[in-house]
């Protein structure tokens, strides 16, 4: 293998990517051959014109805003927690606040329709008799006074 | 779309709700005419079974179903019945308030009105007739029976 083949690798590195015996051999064969060292000095010019033009691309570009407009393609499913989960699912959240105050809505209702008023347990009216009410467990058990002609 | 649900929640919740009480104006009942005697082998009829707990309040040892009728009470409407011993007694459905009644029990022959409020399984238990030879009958008024 020529030294041109072994030096051919090294020809398109950048700095910092060879170590120190392989830039010196890179120097040493440079200086005495004509061909690779024109082959090197065209990949450098290359490498510096796209880099150039990358940066004369980048810096005409306004990134002011770059943050604002990334932020605006991603818009509001982004925010994290429960909020976030609120704001991407508002019929679901307005549905599962809504029934249980609709039933405590009817309950209340019922209960007061149903347990408005007390009623009295017992009354009793009678003119010249007098009664006992037993109440027991299963109802009152009414008993009339002892009738004084028998 | 979300208000068309609402509204019909809404809707389905009051309907669901349960109508007032005085809005139903008839109760069913059992009315028993019963004899009660001091006197005599004590002896129950079997009829009378689901009466004899509170039945046992009372001093006779004898107890006998005379008459016994099932039937709807209207609510401020009166039934009559007539005892054995020739005298009327009234029964009125006075008040109704969910699972309690109030039903007013009249003697006319005593002048008396006895109003009494009870629940779903509770009977009352009235003394129409005073006690004579030691044997007295007894009203007695189950609703929901």
């Amino acid at each position: 293998m020529s030294d041109c083949t072994k030096i051919a690798p090294l020809l398109g590195a950048r700095d910092h990517e060879l170590t120190a015996a392989e830039a010196a051999a890179l120097a040493a064969h440079l200086a005495s051959c004509d061909r690779c060292r024109a082959i090197a000095a065209d990949l450098a010019a290359t490498e510096g014109m796209v880099r150039e033009g990358l940066m004369a691309r980048a810096n005409a570009r306004d990134f002011s805003t770059f943050a604002d407009e990334v932020m605006a393609k991603v818009g509001r499913a982004e925010r994290p927690g429960l909020f976030g989960w609120i704001g991407r699912h508002r019929a679901a959240t307005a549905l599962g606040t809504l029934i249980p105050v609709l039933a405590a809505v009817a309950l209340l209702m019922y209960v007061r329709i149903e347990g408005g008023r007390e009623p009295a347990l017992f009354e009793l009216s009678s003119e010249g008799e007098a009664t006992t009410v037993l109440q027991t467990a299963d109802g009152p058990v009414v008993l009339l006074a002892e009738d004084n002609g028998s | 779309m979300i208000r068309c649900s609402l509204a019909a929640l809404l809707a389905a919740a009051l309907l669901a709700a349960p109508p007032p009480a005085e809005a139903q104006a008839t109760v069913p009942v059992r009315i028993r005419v019963i004899k009660g005697s001091r006197q005599g082998p004590p002896s129950f009829d079997p009829r009378l079974e689901n009466q004899k707990r509170q039945l046992s309040a009372l001093a006779y040892v004898r107890w006998e179903l005379v008459d016994e009728r099932s039937l709807e009470l209207a609510q401020g409407k009166t039934q009559f019945f007539t005892l054995p011993g020739g005298d009327d007694v009234g029964v009125t459905l006075q008040e109704r308030h969910g699972n309690a009644v109030t039903i007013e029990v009249a003697l006319a022959a005593r002048n008396t009105q006895s109003r009494l409020t009870v629940e779903k399984g509770q009977r009352i238990v009235h003394q129409v007739s005073p006690e004579k030879g030691g044997s007295a009958v007894f009203l007695t008024v189950l609703a929901w029976p």
